[in-house]
């Protein structure tokens, strides 16, 4: 079982380098990490220092934040043949439907924080093309109150329509620096009080590293792969 | 006079604990902290039947008790706590035992007094500039000169590695690690 923390922020968005978030991910049990800056962050500093990380896997990703979905489509075209592991900044309900309507993109992250769930055409969308949904546990932790009662509310809102439609879930802290950062078993802890169950956080914790597996392989087409 | 018979007292555990900050803390401080937490995510019922108590905390490991039955709550509070005092913290749970003697045995190997040292270097690299506040094997904590960088992510430092500087073989306070030279990158 292999555990992979698939959000992370390094500076300059974050006040970590790649290095060093690579460091507190092995200590807390992580065998891999993604640093996915969103895009208006891309230059990271130091990438390859990271590298020099032993028993840790660390690979880069882009979280692409898009105005509008003719921006996010040509962004994505851009970066699929850069980055492994691409990632969709969500919230508007045109933006996660773009998202899901497109086969490149590997996940659409937090898809509730416009405050709205995931369409149902946009869930359907999201089976089809095979695009997971990503919940960001941080308002679990950083929010108290109200605020952090309606999150969680549409967080099970949309823990249901990813069950209805079968779609593959990944579960993170979007973590900007070391201290955000939260070991398998309290990331275990934590969803399952948002409304997972604990077959569906294994799985959520594995996919990063599948889809990275996936993505780091040459494929031609559909279903064609260059050996 | 016996105050509770055996087979009607509470089962309890006890949780050890790690904690990362960027400064030094208080007890009583991270007492407050963890109460509220756990009000905030349980309500007054849930804490009411937890049996929260703090057994000793040194600084950087302690102890926690709470009720057998609410051991996964008790993590994800833990889980939830980001801040203290307005010092950024990371908690991470080290075991649970049934006793406070196996929880130290085991899971505390030493309970030492936490010292900080002014490291009185600069790091000056074209990205990014700043004192450095401590270095913990390849570790290093900067304060940054331009404080923007820190924005957003509520920490005081920025957090680099001996690999982010030219070296990386060695230890960050290593004499061959770059420390004065870091303007040569990687």
């Amino acid at each position: 079982m292999s555990f992979f923390e698939c959000n992370l922020h390094a500076i300059p968005e974050g006040s970590d380098s790649a290095s060093r978030l690579a460091f507190a991910a092995k200590r807390l049990g992580y065998d891999g990490i993604v640093i996915s800056n969103h895009s208006c962050f891309i230059d990271i500093f130091r990438p390859r220092a990271a590298f020099k990380v032993n028993s840790i896997d660390v690979d880069f990703g882009i979280e692409i934040v898009g105005n509008n979905p003719k921006a996010l489509g040509n962004w994505i075209s851009k970066m699929r043949a850069k980055y492994a592991f691409i990632a969709i900044h969500g919230g508007s309900e045109d933006i996660n439907r773009a998202a899901c309507e497109h086969p490149d993109v590997d996940v659409l992250l937090h898809p509730e924080k416009g405050r709205r769930v995931l369409s149902i055409a946009a869930a359907r969308a999201a089976e089809h093309n095979q695009v997971a949904v990503g919940f960001d546990l941080s308002p679990l932790i950083r929010l108290r109150g109200i605020t952090r009662a309606r999150r969680l509310e549409l967080i099970k809102r949309n823990i249901i329509l990813a069950r209805k439609f079968n779609l593959q879930i990944m579960i993170t802290t979007g973590a900007r620096s070391r201290f955000d950062l939260r070991t398998p078993q309290e990331l275990r802890a934590l969803a399952e009080i948002a409304g997972f169950e604990s077959s569906e956080i294994e799985t959520a914790l594995n996919l990063p590293g599948k889809i990275l597996e996936l993505n780091k392989r040459i494929w031609l087409g559909t279903g064609v792969e260059l050996l | 006079m016996r105050s509770n018979l055996p087979v009607l007292r509470t089962k309890r555990r006890y949780m050890s604990f790690l904690l990362e900050s960027e400064g030094i803390l208080e007890p009583k401080d991270l007492l407050v902290e963890i109460y509220s937490a756990q009000v905030s995510l349980m309500g007054d019922l849930g804490a009411a039947s937890n049996k929260l108590k703090l057994i000793c905390f040194n600084g950087r490991f302690g102890i926690l008790r709470c009720n057998h039955d609410r051991i996964r709550d008790t993590r994800a509070l833990l889980a939830t706590i980001n801040m203290v005092s307005g010092i950024r913290v990371l908690i991470q749970v080290i075991g649970v035992s049934g006793t406070i003697k196996s929880a130290t045995k085991k899971y505390l190997p030493r309970l030492n007094e936490i010292k900080t040292q002014n490291y009185g270097r600069r790091i000056e690299l074209d990205e990014v500039s700043g004192c450095v506040i401590g270095i913990h094997g390849h570790e290093i904590d900067l304060c940054p000169d331009d404080q923007r960088k820190i924005k957003g992510s509520d920490t005081r430092y920025l957090g680099l590695t001996s690999f982010d500087l030219c070296g990386g073989l060695y230890d960050a306070d290593g004499t061959s690690d770059g420390l004065r030279q870091g303007d040569n990158g990687i």
